[in-house]
Parts: structure tokens; C-alpha cells; sequence
């Protein structure tokens, strides 16, 4: 009998909690006392030869959306910590995180500055942390001389964009054309709300990722936190037509039926698992969609593992 | 035994929801083994006459008052209110208010609100007070309603001694003195937790903490929100057991006579 089947199962009289029970279980709280393990189980898998393919398997638990803690907060070395002892809890093996500039648009320095802390996080927690490597498109030459450094050089697995530019604006096709040439996927911050949004003047929709993927049908582009994004019913629609843009389901926002829609709108292979630091909401919206177990798995890292292992050499 | 302190029956004007009939939202409520949850009208957030949303909640709630216990959305500024309290408690049982002074367009410092709280609480009732209904970024072209500010509710809370308030959907209450401890504010205040974080920032260890667990109330936000975040928050909660249980369902007991 499966996790999923012992859960549901009301013949069980003393389910265990465990970490893989609390995404996919539905029902655990209500026994009240379940402990929860206080370290990482046995399923957490180490990376064998470091080289970032060899960590994904299947099975694990992917947050697509993650943050390490700008250097400038005299507490971040603990807020990254707490990050790994919430995944711990909450059963994420893997967290694909970027380190954003406090301010934005970020400057070049500030930029490499995140990238070499990102570089420094995996190290701190090897197999745990996958790094995206943020740019500022707009910085042209450099901007792609930093992703080929962290991407084709130092095992980040993707490009995090936010919000300098809209992502049909040009100056940022040079980046999505390298991240083509890669083989990996950009996580672009988007919202979409029905007033302007006077300090994102730029920001990304699930329409601009829409058109931007027309445009370039062979890249990966996540809509980041359609949970967090504003109007997830319209940026669900907004991304029904476009194969190659995948919804992100991160976000502090909990509305019941976001990803049951997500997944009859676009497809269950095009959702993926995410928290943006918003770790219970995370968890919890996965757990609490009315999707088979095996949808579940594709969403909580199975899809994410598809679009990593589409790297190329 | 779970009781949620945050539920609701009925249609919203700007999404559609599920499980807002009775009977579906029972047996959402019995596939995550919540036992009893505090009910009232999602419409009357948005109709003029909110008292029609109360007798929709009354009528659905019918027969199932063991496990549904309905409370009353008051618009206090709205002609006939003190007969709508009168019926809603007398004839509908229900056992306290719901208040949506943003959506509603009323000070929760005026004099009719006060009356209104006055009155409430002479009955006994219990004021519970959504701080949002829904996050702003997504909200409808027709309208920019704002979440309800904590210092407003400060000055309500220390306006009313005797009164008794939940505080829903809200956050950040460690940020000002709601949350803190010695605070200077009366003990007559309750904070549900469907939005407090429980791991990294851990709003909800800190309000154990500095409030006691008595406290904190065990609360969802269904059928606008997925019920499993909450039940997460408590999983994960680094709290003893006596104080999970009082959070899940003996601080709402006390306070409803459950």
C-alpha cells in the first residue's frame, strides 16, 4: 500500500505523519498528535558526482521558486537555514532559488553579487539548493557573459528574470535565446492585476510569456506565482495556448480551485510545484487539489525534472 | 476534534466558489476531518441588504446546526439593522457577527458601529472581523477595497473591553501591538491563523509566545480557500500538544459554549 492509500485509507487508526504525507496526504492533521521527523528522511537523495543531472530523480520533491536571502539582512545566513529546515518539514527535497537584489532594476554588480551568494548557497547545502542566475537583460553583453559563467559553467540549472523589463521587449530575446541554446529553463516573476501596477511599470503577464513563447517555441518559460500573480483565473487562460510556458503555482495566495484550474486549463504536465517563500500555502494548495496522486507527483517535481533534464551538454 | 473559526456559504460576487452549499462544504469539511466550522454569507459581503445573505445562511445551515454554526454579516449603517440582529439571533440562533466595515464603507469607529458592538455584545455575541476577503492584487476592475488596518482594529478592541473579537485572514499582527506581549490591550481579542506563517518568519510561534495559545484559533478561509494550508500550518507548528489542541478546537469551544 502506497503513502497516498495509507492516508486515505480510514481503516488506518494511527496514520504516521511523514514528511512525503504532509504534500500528499489529505487528511493527517486530524489525528492530532502525529510526530513529525525532526530530520531529513532517507529519502532526500545526495548528489552522487555533483554534476547537477545526476541529483534528479524520480520521485523528489522540487520547489520551483525559491529565494536565498539578500546579504544586505544582518540575518540571512539563519533565513537560509530556516529555508532548508522548512523544506525538511514540509518534505521538499530540492529548491531551485535565486538571490534578488533588494532594489531594483538591479545594477551589474548587484546582479553577480546575488550570483556568486547563490553559488555560495549550493555549496552550503549541496543536493538541496539548484541555483537560477539572475540578470538584468538590459545590461546586454555582460548580462549573458554572467549566465554562461553561472549556466554553462558553475551547474545553475536556469535564468530567473524579474521585473526591469516586459519579456517582449527586446532586449531581452538575447537571454532567452541563450537559455535555448542551454537547454534550460527562465523562471519570469508575472502578475497580472486589473489596475497598473505603478512600481512594476515593466512587469511580465502570463499574455506577455504567451506571446514571448510564440516567438520562441523551442524555450521553457515558467509564469512565476500565478498564486501570488494578481488574477490567476486570467493568467491561467492567458497561458492555454502556448505549449511551451508553464504555470508556477507559488505564492502566498490560497484560493481554493487555482490549481485545479491550472491543470484543466493548460494540462497537468504544464504545472509545477512552487512556494516563493510562502511555504504552508505551497505545500498545502498541492495537497489540497482534487487531482489523482500521480497528477500530484508530475506537478510536485516530476514536470520541474522533465524541463532540468532537458539540459544540454 | 477541529473546529474552523473561518468558513463561508453561499456565492461571491467575483469568483466563483466551490463547496458553498451546505451539504458540499460538510463533506469537504468530513474528507479533512474538520468537525465543526463558523459559517456566514459570502453574498452579503456584496449585497446592499445584507440581511438577505444572513436568511440564505439560515436556511442552508438548517439541519445541520450541530456541525454548522451560522453567524451574522451586520451592516451597520444600513436601515433596520437592529431588527436583523434581533432576528438573526433570536429566530436563526446565530451566535455571533461577521463585520466588513471596508466592503461595507463604515468606520469601525462610528457611532452606529459602536452600537452595534454594544448591542452585540449585551447578547453575548461573538465579533468576528475578516481583516481581507480577498488579496488585492486580484481584485475585480470595479472596485479597490482595502484590507481592514490593524490600528483600527486596536482602537476597536480597547474601545470594547467587554466585547469579544476574532480577528480573520489577517497578518503581520506581531508588527504592531496586537501581536506583542505586554501589549496594554485588553485580553478580548482571538487571531485565526489561516494567514499567519508557521515556518521561517513563524508569525503563529511568536503570537503563542507572546499572547498564549489560548489565543489563537484554528481557522480556514473555505470554500474561498483551500482548507489543507491551514491544517499544514499546525502540522509543521513547533507547539506542544496541549496548545495545538487549543488552537484546534478548545479556544473556539469556549468561546462559541460549543
Amino acid at each position: 500500500m502506497s503513502i497516498l492509500q495509507r492516508i486515505s485509507s480510514s481503516s488506518e487508526s494511527q496514520p504516521r505523519v511523514s514528511r512525503r504525507t504532509l504534500l500528499k496526504g489529505s487528511a493527517a492533521l486530524a489525528m492530532g498528535a502525529a510526530a513529525l521527523p525532526s530530520t531529513r528522511g532517507a529519502a532526500v537523495e545526495k548528489p552522487a558526482s555533483g554534476t547537477p543531472s545526476s541529483t534528479f530523480r524520480k520521485g523528489k520533491v522540487i520547489d520551483c521558486h525559491a529565494h536565498l536571502s539578500h546579504r544586505s539582512r544582518a540575518t540571512w545566513e539563519a533565513d537560509d537555514r530556516k529555508l532548508i529546515e522548512a523544506a525538511d518539514k514540509l518534505g521538499i527535497d530540492q529548491l531551485c532559488c535565486s538571490t534578488l537584489t533588494p532594489r531594483w532594476p538591479a545594477t551589474l554588480d548587484g546582479f553577480r553579487e546575488c550570483n556568486q551568494w547563490t553559488a555560495d548557497g549550493m555549496r552550503r547545502f549541496p543536493g538541496r539548493v539548484l541555483g537560477y542566475c539572475y540578470v538584468n537583460p538590459g545590461y546586454g553583453r555582460e548580462a549573458l557573459e554572467e549566465v554562461r559563467r553561472y549556466v554553462g559553467g558553475r551547474g545553475f540549472i536556469g535564468i530567473k528574470l524579474y521585473n526591469e523589463y516586459t519579456c517582449t521587449e527586446p532586449v531581452v530575446f538575447p537571454i532567452v535565446e541563450l537559455a535555448i541554446e542551454l537547454g534550460v529553463p527562465i523562471l519570469h516573476h508575472a502578475s497580472h492585476s486589473h489596475y497598473f501596477v505603478e512600481d512594476q511599470p515593466r512587469l511580465t503577464d502570463g499574455g506577455h510569456l504567451a506571446e514571448l513563447a510564440r516567438r520562441y517555441p523551442e524555450a521553457m518559460l515558467i509564469c512565476a506565482h500565478i498564486s501570488g500573480g494578481g488574477d490567476w483565473e486570467w493568467t491561467v487562460k492567458a497561458a492555454r495556448h502556448a505549449p511551451n510556458v508553464f504555470l508556477d503555482t507559488s505564492g502566498s495566495v490560497t484560493d481554493d480551485g487555482s490549481v485545479d484550474m491550472a491543470v484543466a486549463v493548460v494540462g497537468v504536465d504544464r504545472v509545477v510545484f512552487g512556494c516563493d517563500s510562502s511555504m504552508t500555502a505551497g505545500v498545502g494548495k498541492i495537497r489540497g487539489a482534487n487531482l489523482s496522486a500521480q497528477d500530484k507527483e508530475k506537478i510536485l517535481g516530476e514536470n520541474m525534472m522533465k524541463l532540468l533534464r532537458r539540459r544540454k551538454p | 476534534m477541529i473546529v474552523d473559526v473561518n468558513a463561508y456559504l453561499g456565492h461571491f460576487a467575483f469568483r466563483r466558489l466551490r463547496h458553498n452549499t451546505a451539504a458540499s462544504l460538510l463533506a469537504l469539511m468530513d474528507s479533512r476531518k474538520i468537525d465543526k466550522a463558523v459559517v456566514s454569507s459570502a453574498g452579503a459581503i456584496t449585497y446592499r441588504n445584507a440581511q438577505a445573505g444572513n436568511e440564505e445562511v439560515a436556511e442552508e445551515v438548517r439541519g445541520h446546526c450541530d456541525r454548522l454554526i451560522p453567524f451574522a454579516v451586520i451592516n451597520p449603517f444600513y436601515a433596520g439593522w437592529q431588527d436583523d440582529l434581533k432576528i438573526c439571533q433570536e429566530e436563526f440562533g446565530m451566535a455571533g457577527l461577521r463585520l466588513y466595515p471596508k466592503w461595507h464603507n463604515y468606520q469601525l469607529s462610528s457611532p452606529c458601529c459602536q452600537e452595534l458592538v454594544d448591542a452585540a455584545t449585551e447578547q453575548g455575541m461573538v465579533i468576528s472581523i475578516p481583516i481581507r476577503v480577498e488579496d488585492n492584487r486580484e481584485r475585480s476592475w470595479l472596485l479597490n477595497v482595502p484590507d481592514v488596518p490593524l490600528e483600527e482594529i486596536i482602537e476597536l478592541v480597547k474601545a470594547h473591553p467587554k466585547a469579544r473579537f476574532i480577528l480573520l485572514n489577517g497578518i503581520d499582527y506581531t508588527r504592531c501591538p496586537l501581536g506583542r506581549k505586554n501589549n496594554g490591550l485588553p485580553s478580548n481579542y482571538a487571531i485565526e491563523l489561516s494567514r499567519l506563517s508557521a515556518v521561517l518568519a513563524n508569525e503563529l510561534g511568536q503570537l503563542i509566545t507572546n499572547l498564549g495559545a489560548e489565543r489563537v484559533m484554528f481557522g480556514t478561509g473555505m470554500p474561498f480557500n483551500y482548507p489543507d494550508p491551514a491544517l499544514v500550518k499546525l502540522e509543521v507548528l513547533d507547539a506542544s500538544e496541549p496548545e495545538k489542541e487549543k488552537i484546534r478546537s478548545q479556544n473556539a469551544t469556549t468561546w462559541l459554549q460549543l
